[in-house]
């Protein structure tokens, strides 16, 4: 027979299984995965990942992320010179997903997580109105969809390479799917265990 | 709280979504479990889940298989025919010198979507045949970890947003692949969404605990 503490209830981040927190190296009963090792540093991984994100993020907004070439001519456009361009040529549709997919989720998931891992440590996130594990798990759910962009540029790049005309990825492609990459590492990173922590008190 | 030991904390379930505690129930055969807060799914019960999910893993296997062999889409820009598929995709960013966005675009839409679609086949064998406890643990460990870099559904989104802003320069016939791609990453989403990962943990449980 065990006592236990019903907040002391973890969930392990691979395998899901619930187990008991002991303090450190916690490690699964199920899948023997180690479930957040680091006491000390608990939300600087996450951090470092998002902060390389959004630095990322600078370059892939001021450099052309597709440059065509007609006739020996090349013109460049950015992501957002290219959802303007849709949207003077009336392809709303199109232009509201670019945008949404390449400039609102990659901010919307910066400020999320940089709200989450300041609420996590200071009384800033006291308020329970909020509920953070959905707001964690939104955060999962829509990230990958931000690579949209890189994958079009690919696709675009892949179909037209002709003698006169041609499509070319532009440095903004490497830097935009290299600020994706850190978004989703720095998503993985975070500690969930921090909200049930803190909400405790 | 009190439990016997830890192994009774296989009854506990924690919503994925709102991370509220559930004790689990024993359910029908057929049915799911909600959560009671937020509605999400918990869990389901379904006795065949190791022969369908199988026989689902085999089909989504050949649909890729068809959607990496033909070309996805062909258009027609001043005469000239080109065509496009999913190899050609990252291979002409090499060529161009774009090696990151390269080995990224491998990686996401050909390398862990065939990765995870073969490692679900394993699994599901092993737990149909009730063989391999310890592969099978790996195996699971293994497919939360690939799981969210596996972005077909997203590189399909992508193909369709790309035709369309070819549209007016171009005339565009659909390829065999893009409809095998579509059938690939209907049952994807089937296989790694709709049947939960921790649905696969319970199986395991129940099969090798006989």
């Amino acid at each position: 027979m065990i006592e236990i503490d019903e907040k002391d209830l973890i969930r392990c981040p691979v395998c899901n299984a619930v187990n008991i927190n002991k303090g450190k190296n916690n490690i699964c009963r199920r899948c023997q995965s180690s479930i957040y090792k680091h006491t000390k540093f608990r939300t600087e991984k996450s951090w470092a990942y998002l902060i390389t994100a959004m630095i990322a993020y600078i370059p892939a907004n001021l450099y052309p992320m597709l440059i065509t070439s007609q006739f020996g001519h090349q013109e460049g456009s950015t992501i957002l010179g290219g959802v303007i361009l849709l949207w003077e040529h009336g392809s709303y549709p199109i232009a509201m997903v670019i945008f949404f997919a390449s400039i609102m989720i990659p901010i919307l998931k910066f400020m999320i997580l940089i709200y989450l891992l300041i609420s996590v440590k200071y009384p800033l996130g006291k308020d329970k109105k909020i509920n953070k594990h959905k707001l964690f798990y939104l955060t999962e759910l829509i990230g990958p969809w931000s690579m949209i962009d890189v994958f079009v540029v690919a696709i675009l790049a892949g179909l037209i390479h002709m003698a006169n005309i041609q499509i070319l990825a532009g440095t903004a492609s490497t830097a935009f799917a290299l600020s994706v990459f850190f978004t989703l590492l720095s998503a993985h990173a975070f500690d969930e265990q921090l909200i049930q922590e803190h909400n405790r008190g | 709280m009190h439990i016997e030991n830890e192994d009774d904390l296989d009854k506990i379930v924690i919503c994925p979504k709102c991370f509220t505690l559930h004790q689990e129930t024993p359910i029908q055969d057929g049915t799911k479990a909600l959560c009671t807060q937020c509605g999400s799914i918990l869990y389901r019960y379904d006795s065949n889940l190791a022969k369908n999910g199988l026989a689902l893993s085999i089909t989504a296997l050949i649909f890729l298989i068809l959607a990496n062999m033909f070309p996805i889409v062909s258009i027609d820009i001043l005469g000239h025919e080109q065509y496009l598929n999913i190899t050609k995709t990252f291979l002409t960013l090499f060529d161009n010198g774009f090696f990151i966005v390269g080995f990224f675009v491998m990686f996401l839409i050909f390398v862990f979507p065939f990765l995870i679609t073969i490692l679900y086949i394993i699994l599901f064998a092993l737990l149909y045949f009730k063989v391999g406890e310890h592969i099978s643990k790996n195996i699971l460990v293994l497919i939360s970890h690939i799981e969210p870099w596996s972005m077909a559904e997203i590189f399909l989104v992508s193909i369709l947003v790309a035709l369309v802003k070819l549209i007016g320069y171009a005339q565009i016939h659909m390829g065999v692949s893009f409809w095998a791609l579509i059938a690939y990453v209907i049952f994807d989403i089937y296989i790694t969404r709709s049947i939960k990962i921790s649905e696969i943990w319970m199986l395991r449980s129940r099969v090798y605990n006989k």
